[in-house]
């Protein structure tokens, strides 16, 4: 009895083992592929991060163990490449989700051209953000050729020079122009999953419309609010290329990435530090997201998908 | 199923539009030659022999896309060298050839550098020394380039990037708009000169005068460099074995130097300082925003250019001075051949052509914008050309005057570090330096902090890199 | 209180309301159709004071698509771009489908931390990564040529892939993968006839993304690829100069270099928002 019992206790171990293999099995080929190409280039940068090795003027590469580390802490620019960083991409990631709430809402009913409106209002997304940054900072921002300043003469009022005195508030408006058609498409999907009836059943009720957005349709999509949100951050944590091309860097809009570029190939050439701010950098969000994941309750439920 | 005949159309769907367009896309191409070149081969991989090829990294210039456009009929048919160039954005290209050459790439046969990097590159032994092969071909007229652009580019007594394109600074003006005024520019006028007539014509339609104020130590760095150069101050001090002194920005000189900048651009400058350089004084001086401007000499070119709207209106008058004799800056863009390039011979032999007086003369036939177009500043040649003085006769001798006079071993006052220089410190150290510091200055410009704030911070950031 | 004035007065709002629909769309569309009018200017005329009414060109147009021979002109940047582009997101499919599976209908033991692994590849600044990535590719002979970008857009855009496809997949009945299970169907047969044409919609959405971030990306591309196998990007901004004026140029080749995703863009929206409504999020 004992051995028959241990026979299919045996056998059930190994079936539970092949069905593991066999759920593993679809996951590999991306998981692989997605550590060699992705890790490798990460631990060059760890190694890098510990060396010092700056390219120009050319000097040898030697080890230097954690010195990059200790003397970022001590930088006082990087301190506010930090602070940048947050404020930039909080502020995108908010205004470009209200903004798209905003045109959401205003798609979601029928009308004459309601199709070839939303084509319109996905563009913005479609755009090389070099070129985004370019049209904005000569024909929308620029003090005397610009079409906003054009308008504020018009009103009578003094021309504003945008990049110049307000260059964060300039990058993170390209930003929103750049982002919002992507949260208005993910809401969008959310206010065309509500069910018809409830929204009826409440209107019948005599509820005013204010209250049912609150009371419906917000919770309803607070998932969708928070896969944009979430989406959003990871790609604009990173924005590089519109901060080169309106501000060029500076005081009030460098971010971390656009740091790490100063330091490097942007003309510090010592790649040992740059590696070590970006290793930081990997860090820092790493725990930020873990946070993030955690309290964000939609995107990774507990209760799984078993 | 019945979703899967419309999963199909509609997998099929975009890629057909997609050939569609690319369809229409080859009928939109127009005239110009017949294939473009190898479009995923690596660099003198399968070139068969006798089927030379180069690969050159240049930056999108107009006297650039110039010989890019004549180089097949010019070049390519007389010698069986095809060149394919890559054109960058002046940024891109310096990351990219400085790690190319510093980290060893082999993407180039031939690179595009500047001023600024032909010295160092050529201490480095980066690149390929090209005196012996100017000196010993004959044709190639070794002399006839113009001594300051020669030294400029070269270190020890070797030239390691021959000059394709060479600029230095002048100040242009609206003569019409200073003669109303009763107003005259002397031929080599001060600082002083210079703003006091700006202030006097300076208006609410037409300002004064247009400075470069954009952050970069190309943008605002070469423009206020001359300045502080010729007001006595300099960024470091040079140690007795030549490397960075001391930051010199909070002596008196620079202060006053950025002090006057600063105040000239807010009395008679024009809007959106701490954003113009180049490209947006030009786009303000066409335009008639601005009365002077102070900027290359390759500027006159397009001010009279067949198509622009101040033709034959303008004025040309030395760079401003103030203690010392001469100021204007130097820069040229110029070509070199890295040291592991695989063969050094042919890429010489482009180098010749492409920085000779025959592809001046040919261009200056060929071309749309004919003489006036072609490459400035490299040869006396030029200068000495009838064709070019008489197309470029409102700006040529000015431009060569200000060429010869540029300061490039003694540009200011002071003994300092990274000789030949005028506009820069020919040391790496500045790339960041300059960048983070002219950052600071404009901000300083746009009023967002005080000049002396600015100055405190740059002092900081110049003082990491002394030794 | 009349049926008929709380009719009238909602007509009234549904008028208001799609006016206000139009004048603040077009005013957000405002941007691109200034880039596009300047493609259709002269230099002179992009570079001042913004004008709506102006003699149109084709200059700028012809100027942008004329072949010279050794420059990279844009039949080879878009040929380029579109096998790049268009393998890199069918390599992209081919792996993530598979993938999402195993961390939803079927999902591994630990696929919550799969997912994170998958999403912290995203956390390293690319600006960081490369160095490293410019040294290998030049060790195995790879820089100039289509294979390097195909790689890396297809691990740059694996990651946002996944989490997507994974909830399309999540909303999948389990009754029916059961049911194909019992009927013995193995792992391709229940992904190609059971699932994919419920989450078609959703593979369109993922797909649509996947070839805008592809198609746009510069930084990669230009450090990777200057001399050989250049995309559309660098092919746009090889009009920028910094001695001249090049708005109007630029404004014409950035408009034939985003038509292909407009209109990729706009046959794929209707489906992706109905692909992201069945669950993007669950």
């Amino acid at each position: 009895m004992t051995a028959a019992t241990a026979g299919i206790s045996r056998d059930t171990e190994r079936t539970r083992r092949r069905e593991g293999w066999l759920r593993r099995l679809p996951l590999l080929p991306a998981l692989l592929f997605t550590i060699l190409v992705t890790q490798l280039p990460f631990l060059f940068n760890i190694y890098f991060s510990l060396t010092k090795w700056k390219v120009v003027p050319p000097q040898p590469r030697t080890f230097n163990g954690i010195g990059n580390y200790t003397a970022l802490f001590g930088n006082q620019f990087f301190r506010e490449a930090v602070v940048t960083s947050a404020v930039m991409t909080i502020s995108a990631v908010v205004l470009s989700v209200l903004l798209g709430m905003g045109l959401a809402l205003l798609l979601d009913r029928q009308f004459l051209g309601r199709g070839f409106l939303r084509t319109l209002l996905i563009t913005p997304f479609l755009i090389m953000p070099v070129v985004a940054a370019l049209i904005w900072k000569t024909q929308i921002l620029h003090s005397v050729y610009g079409v906003l300043n054009w308008v504020l003469a018009r009103l009578g009022a003094e021309p504003i020079e945008f990049v110049s005195r307000l260059p964060l508030w300039s990058v993170v408006a390209v930003l929103v122009w750049e982002w919002s058609p992507f949260m208005m498409l993910i809401i969008l999907a959310g206010l065309s999953g509500q069910s018809t009836d409830s929204l009826e059943a409440a209107r019948v009720d005599g509820a005013s419309s204010t209250t049912i957005f609150f009371r419906i349709t917000l919770p309803q999509l607070r998932p969708f609010l928070e896969l944009g949100a979430l989406l959003g951050s990871i790609y604009l944590i990173q924005v590089f290329d519109e901060i080169q091309v309106l501000t060029g860097g500076g005081p009030g809009s460098t971010n971390v990435p656009y740091f790490v570029y100063q330091r490097s190939i942007g003309g510090g050439w010592d790649f040992g530090q740059a590696a070590a701010y970006s290793n930081v950098v990997v860090v820092a969000a790493i725990v930020l997201a873990t946070l993030g994941l955690r309290t964000l309750s939609g995107l990774l439920p507990k209760e799984g998908s078993e | 199923m019945t979703r899967s005949p419309n999963r199909f159309a509609s997998k099929v769907k975009i890629p057909a539009l997609l050939a569609a367009l690319a369809m229409v896309a080859t009928a939109c191409g127009g005239s110009g030659g017949a294939t473009t070149g190898p479009g995923t081969t690596a660099v003198g991989s399968t070139a068969a022999p006798g089927d030379r090829s180069l690969n050159v990294a240049i930056v999108g210039n107009p006297q650039m896309e110039d010989i890019a456009s004549l180089t097949p009929d010019l070049f390519t048919a007389e010698t069986g060298i095809a060149v394919e160039y890559t054109v960058l954005v002046e940024q891109t290209l310096r990351e990219i050839v400085t790690r190319d050459v510093g980290v060893g790439g082999e993407q180039f046969d031939v690179v595009m550098i500047g001023m600024f990097e032909a010295p160092q590159f050529g201490a480095n032994g980066w690149l390929v020394n090209l005196t012996p092969y100017a000196e010993a071909d004959t044709a190639y007229n070794f002399a006839d380039l113009i001594p300051t652009v020669r030294d400029g580019l070269s270190f020890e007594g070797g030239m390691y990037a021959a000059p394709f394109y060479a600029e230095s600074s002048f100040v242009m003006f609206r003569q019409d708009v200073l003669d109303a005024a009763g107003l005259e520019m002397p031929a080599a006028p001060t600082w002083d000169e210079v703003a006091e007539i700006a202030r006097a014509v300076d208006s609410d339609e037409m300002a004064g005068i247009c400075l470069r104020g954009k952050p970069g130590w190309g943008d605002l760095g070469a423009a206020f460099t001359t300045v502080a150069n010729t007001f006595g101050a300099t960024w470091w001090l040079a140690n007795p074995d030549g490397s960075i002194g001391a930051a010199q920005i909070d002596q008196p000189e620079f202060a006053e130097a950025l002090n006057f900048y600063v105040d000239l651009l807010n009395d008679a400058g024009e809007n959106d300082a701490a954003n113009a350089s180049f490209n947006e004084c030009l786009g303000l001086y066409l335009d008639g925003k601005v009365a002077m401007w102070y900027d290359a000499t390759v500027a006159a070119g397009l001010l009279e250019a067949s198509d622009s709207a101040v033709k034959g209106l303008n004025g040309y008058a030395l760079a401003p001075t103030k203690v010392t004799d001469t100021s204007g800056w130097l820069w040229a863009w110029a070509l070199a051949i890295p040291q592991n390039a695989p063969d050094p011979d042919t890429a010489w032999e482009y180098i010749s052509w492409a920085t000779s007086a025959d592809y001046i003369a040919a261009a200056g036939e060929a071309l749309p914008g004919g003489w006036a177009a072609v490459p400035p500043g490299t040869r006396q040649s030029t200068y000495d050309n009838p064709n070019y003085q008489e197309a470029a006769a409102a700006f040529a001798s000015k431009t060569y005057d200000a060429m010869l006079a540029a300061p490039v071993n003694n540009p200011g006052t002071t003994p300092r570090p990274g000789l030949p220089g005028v506009q820069f410190v020919g040391v790496p150290e500045f790339q960041d330096v300059g960048t983070r510091c002219t950052q600071e200055f404009s901000a300083a410009i746009a009023g967002s902090q005080s000049v002396d704030d600015a100055l405190v911070a740059c002092q900081a950031i110049a003082s990491e890199v002394s030794t | 209180m009349s049926d008929v004035r709380m009719v009238g007065q909602r007509r009234w709002t549904a008028v208001l309301l799609t006016m206000a629909a139009w004048l603040v769309g077009l005013t957000f569309f405002f941007p691109v159709l200034w880039m596009l009018l300047n493609g259709f200017k002269t230099e002179a005329d992009a570079n001042t004071s913004p004008k709506l009414v102006f003699a149109p060109t084709l200059e700028q147009y012809r100027t942008v698509t004329t072949q010279t021979e050794g420059l990279l002109g844009f039949q080879e940047a878009f040929l380029n771009s579109l096998v790049i582009v268009g393998t890199s997101t069918l390599l992209v499919l081919a792996l993530a489908i598979p993938a999402s599976y195993a961390l939803s209908i079927r999902p591994v033991q630990k696929w919550r931390d799969v997912l994170f692994f998958f999403i912290s590849t995203k956390f390293l600044p690319i600006v960081a990564g490369i160095l490293p990535l410019w040294i290998i590719a030049r060790n195995l002979g790879l820089l100039n040529t289509r294979t390097v970008l195909i790689i890396l857009y297809t691990a740059v855009n694996l990651p946002i892939a996944i989490w997507m496809l994974r909830s399309f997949f999540a909303e999948v009945p389990r009754a029916l993968v059961e049911a194909a299970q019992i009927d013995g169907a193995n792992l391709r047969q229940q992904i190609v006839n059971v699932m994919l044409p419920i989450v078609a919609p959703g593979v369109a959405a993922t797909a649509l993304l996947v070839v805008i971030f592809a198609w746009n990306e510069f930084f990669l591309a230009v450090q990777l690829n200057p001399a050989a196998g250049s995309t559309i990007p660098i092919w746009v901004t090889s009009n920028v100069s910094t001695r001249g004026q090049f708005l109007a140029k630029l404004s014409a080749a950035s408009t034939l270099a985003t038509l292909p995703v407009v209109i990729a863009g706009w046959v794929a929206q209707k489906r992706m928002i109905r692909g992201l409504a069945m669950g993007a999020v669950k």
